[in-house]
């Protein structure tokens, strides 16, 4: 019954959000606001013009015709971003090869994933959504802003950066996976190694094929029937990671395998902005933050496989502390509204500070994502998208009130209550209505 | 003179080959229809008119006094009656008879276990429906009982399914019937299942890469017929000599299109590759109907299906909503289009019997789309998609005589088909005999059958269908597979004509008993031979 109820809630919100525009006017008023990176203003206001924060500070007046909310009592934050998950799509992995770096998630985004909502009643105003781990090169990720109603062309980030995913150990090598029929190449982490190398020799031997036939066209002496090569997808998005315009996120559970992954990319040039899970990223720390690559992590899940034994919940603000990139990813629809519970829990272990544990799961997934000039933090000059909790975002009994993104109110707890309980009232009488009927006769 | 005399013998030749093609074609008597009211589409309509069919063409036609009827044509009087021009479904999958499909094993999807006669399966954009067509009297039948002259026939199963055939419904065998062989590639957004692309994201990297490869192939080898030396030699790929008409020569391609991301994604695709692309299918086309307008070159195929895709928002959300989706909400997708201005055909796609497709009509016109948007919607439109609006989809002369008579306005509830012409051959719509009575139980679905005679026991399956009482289906056995037909349903009573092939020889066989949801009982007679038939129920499989 519940479930009908908010059936139709989701409905009705998604027409009424897809008759809107792009990029709204709004006014916060006489909120916490914390920046994440200038600080906090204890009560002030945020003046948003065509979905662009134009303004932050105190006692902002609203121009003509600009919606206000007062948050008065409230917590402003920036709208927080998961770094690793797979909502909205059609399909996670392309299982059937290992190495499929053709396939694109930005060809399977589904607009109308319920999970969308779960995640703007949680904060979250952005998502890097996934390829799966099943493969040791899957396929091209995207970020997308969870603008629920709106499609899936108008939720994509543009800015964002290219990303390629790779997977090392058991899930690539199908250690956990039911197989029937054939094993597939790789069953090892060596095979794993060794297939990605394959492709990028593949990949650069393919570069030098299509670089002879450029050069052979555009020298005088050409053969008039010279041809190009064939256009091979598969090869042309490795080529991008090698030429720099695309970079990697790699599942990864154990410091051994990563390591060895980090010389891999040094080997062909490629540049990595993320290790995904990495379970003991404590142990390599130091390693991480020279190379200046980053992890993309769950703050306190361990022991749930045995590539993840010896993961520790202290890992994100131990290696926050040695100066690594760190965010913290829900990997999934559900715990994706929760990101800011996995934030305090950073202070509990490891000690971080509130601002530091917030950074999490806003600026340093921006960073990541490579959108940290539009996102991740409240200040001038970037997009309005904004969380608004009851109580600080850290404490372990708040919740999201509001989710905004460019201006636009996305989510509104209390406008969702009162709908849910509308419409269990309307169904109540449709109910007694028929059951008179049915007594009449 | 010598000249001359070679002319005139030329001229006898080519006469006497003239001759010889036309008397081999099948001669279609003279038609006159007279006293009906005539609706063209293309023309305004005439209140009470003649029509004059001649050699399976529309000779003439116009107001009645103001057409002479030929000394040498049939009458058919059709006081009353309305006459239309034979209505089109402009895609279908019945009338083939495909191969059958393996079950898929469980899990399959989700491992590496790759089988090669698999990915065949998934791949054959060189399937022609022309060469799996199997047209059944019945399935004839009950086209033209909804006035349905013109079917493309489309495989429907696999990424690149195969090429459809466009037919001229005008009897029972196929090759007459065939107007256009190959006319569209049919591609289906779906999975090769266990094999590669086995996800949807595989299938679209998939696609690009084939047009992608088509065209290198292409130009590979006109290079070669040109300048073949220095240059390496293609290597023959009969994959990319099925994709060439359609991925460089822009024949058309008709993109399935289930929900709304297909429609954007089989838009994409012919943008990238410069296709010649046709959305079908597309029953959530009016959510995407700005997009539309934006690409309104691109044909609109959009099916009388109503079942909301499963990715649908309306499905997810408990009962209520998708019942609404159902009756409501889908009903209206063609009524919306045109709001928008949008022009489009209706198919048939994925409809399973072809009866709903007049009730579907209904819904759309009910969810307020015109009349005579829905007429057109199923002529004059499909014609001028297909490229065959110059001899078909409205009442002009000299077009192909595909005439409907109904009792009514088209459309209408109660309006009957009572007479229809395909290629100007008549077929008259037999009601069915009085008497019978509705049926009381449904006997569709899979039977197990034992004919116990003098001679001994005969195990055999029955599959049967159920259209209100009318039956029909197969009986298979060791002598082999039996066609069901005319069966008839009345209460409880059963009768069914078999039609046996027993050691090369055509029999008709005849069956009367007595059936229950889950028995049959009775006699099965075979010339003056008789022997006792019993069948119990399979249940379908749990899943």
């Amino acid at each position: 019954m519940k479930r009908n109820t908010i059936g139709f809630i989701l409905v009705v919100s998604l027409v009424i959000f897809s008759s809107f525009s792009f990029g709204q006017d709004l006014l916060i008023k006489n909120g916490t606001i914390l920046t994440v990176t200038k600080g906090t203003v204890p009560k002030g206001d945020i003046l948003i013009i065509k979905g662009i924060i134009k303004q932050i500070g105190e006692n902002i007046k609203a121009p003509r015709g600009v919606k206000i909310i007062d948050a008065s009592g409230k917590y402003v934050i920036p709208g927080i971003i998961d770094s690793h998950t797979h909502i909205a799509l059609t399909g996670t992995n392309e299982s059937a090869e290992a190495i499929t770096a053709e396939v694109k998630m930005r060809d399977v985004l589904n607009a109308e994933d319920r999970s969308i909502y779960t995640a703007i009643s949680g904060g979250v105003t952005m998502v890097h959504t996934m390829h799966g781990s099943g493969n040791p090169i899957g396929g091209e990720n995207i970020v997308i802003k969870t603008k629920w109603g709106k499609t899936s062309e108008e939720m994509i980030v543009h800015d964002a950066y290219r990303t390629l995913k790779f997977a090392l150990g058991e899930n690539p090598k199908r250690s956990n996976s039911r197989t029937i029929g054939t094993p597939r190449y790789p069953q090892s982490r060596m095979g794993v190694n060794a297939i990605i190398r394959r492709e990028f020799l593949k990949a650069k031997n393919y570069m030098e094929q299509w670089d002879r036939y450029l050069k052979a066209k555009k020298s005088k002496k050409s053969a008039k029937n010279l041809i190009a090569p064939r256009k091979d997808l598969r090869m042309e998005q490795l080529a991008d990671m090698l030429r720099g315009k695309m970079i990697a996120r790699c599942h990864s559970y154990r410091a051994d395998e990563t390591l060895e992954f980090i010389k891999l990319s040094k080997e062909f040039g490629f540049k990595i902005a993320c290790f995904e899970h990495v379970s003991e990223a404590f142990k390599i720390a130091k390693e991480l933050a020279e190379e200046k690559i980053g992890i993309s992590v769950f703050l306190d899940n361990w022991a749930y496989k045995v590539e993840a034994s010896e993961g520790i919940a202290y890992s994100a603000s131990y290696c926050t502390k040695k100066g690594v990139l760190v965010s913290l990813n829900s990997d999934s629809g559900e715990r994706i509204r929760r990101l800011f519970n996995d934030a305090a829990k950073a202070m509990k272990y490891g000690r971080l500070s509130e601002e530091e544990a917030l950074k999490l799961v806003t600026i340093n997934p921006a960073i990541q994502l490579g959108v940290e000039k539009i996102a991740g933090s409240l200040e001038v000059g970037k997009h309005g998208d904004i969380a608004i909790f009851n109580e600080h975002p850290l404490i372990a009994y708040t919740h999201c009130e509001k989710t905004i993104i460019e201006g636009e109110v996305y989510f509104d707890r209390t406008q969702y209550l009162k709908e849910r309980e509308e419409m269990e009232k309307r169904k109540k009488e449709e109910e007694k209505k028929k059951e008179k009927k049915g007594g009449k006769k | 003179m010598k000249i001359k005399k070679n002319r005139l013998l030329i001229c006898l030749f080519t006469v006497t080959l003239l001759l010889a093609a036309t008397s081999s074609a099948r001669v279609t008597p003279t038609y006159a229809i007279v006293n009906c009211k005539i609706i063209s589409v293309t023309g305004s309509p005439i209140e009470k008119g003649t029509i004059i069919i001649r050699d399976g063409l529309i000779e003439s036609l116009g107001p009645q006094g103001k057409i002479s009827i030929p000394e040498d044509a049939e009458i058919i009087k059709a006081e009353g009656q309305f006459a239309y021009p034979g209505l089109i479904d402009a895609h279908t999958n019945s009338f083939l008879e495909l191969p059958k499909e393996e079950p898929r094993r469980p899990g399959a999807a989700s491992t590496a276990a790759v089988d090669p006669q698999q990915k065949e399966k998934a791949q054959h954009p060189d399937l022609m429906a022309l060469k799996l067509l199997k047209p059944k009297k019945t399935a004839v039948a009950d086209l033209h009982k909804i006035g349905i002259t013109t079917v493309l026939v489309a495989p429907e199963r696999g990424i690149y399914a195969g090429q459809s055939v466009l037919l001229n419904v005008n009897g029972e065998n196929a090759e007459p019937m065939v107007i256009k062989s190959p006319v569209a590639l049919h591609v289906n957004f779906t999975t090769a299942r266990g094999t590669y692309p086995s996800s949807l994201m595989g299938t679209m990297a998939f696609l690009r890469q084939s047009f992608l490869d088509t065209g290198h192939y292409s130009s590979h080898k006109s290079l070669f017929t040109k300048s073949p030396r220095g240059l390496k030699r293609p290597e023959h790929n009969p994959f990319l000599e099925a994709l060439s008409p359609y991925a460089v020569k822009k024949s058309p391609i008709f993109f399935n299109c289930a929900n709304l991301e297909d429609i954007k994604r089989a838009l994409g695709l012919i943008k990238e590759f410069k296709l010649n692309g046709f959305l079908t299918g597309a029953n959530e086309a009016w959510r995407v109907a700005d997009l539309l307008t934006k690409h309104a070159k691109v044909p609109l195929l959009v099916s009388l299906n109503f079942k909301p895709p499963m990715t649908s928002i309306y499905v997810n959300q408990g009962e209520e909503l998708k019942k609404k989706a159902e009756e409501e909400i889908y009903p209206a997708n063609a009524a919306n289009l045109y709001k928008k201005r949008l022009t489009f055909a209706f198919t048939s796609q994925g409809l399973k019997k072809s009866s709903d497709i007049p009730k579907n009509v209904q819904k759309a016109i009910k969810a307020g789309l015109p009349k005579e948007e829905a007429l057109k919607a199923m002529t004059i439109i499909p014609a001028k998609f297909l490229g065959v609006s110059s001899f078909l989809g409205s009442l002009e002369p000299g077009k192909i005589a595909n005439i409907i008579l109904t009792s009514g306005e088209i459309f209408d509830e109660k309006t009957k088909v009572k007479r229809v012409f395909v290629d100007g051959i008549s077929f008259e719509i037999k009601e069915p005999p009085k008497g019978e009575q509705p049926a009381k139980v449904n006997i569709a679905g899979k039977w197990s059958v034992t004919v116990s005679s003098p001679m001994g026991e005969m195990e055999s399956t029955m599959e049967l269908e159920q259209e209100g009482n009318e039956i029909s289906g197969s009986i298979s056995s060791s002598m082999g597979k039996w066609e069901i037909r005319d069966g008839i349903l009345s209460g409880n009573e059963l009768a069914l004509s078999i039609t046996a092939t027993i050691m090369g020889e055509t029999m008709d066989m005849s069956f009367s008993g007595t059936a229950e949801r889950d028995s049959i009982e009775g006699t099965i007679t075979i010339m003056e031979w008789s022997a006792e038939l019993k069948a119990t129920r399979i249940p379908d499989r749990e899943y």
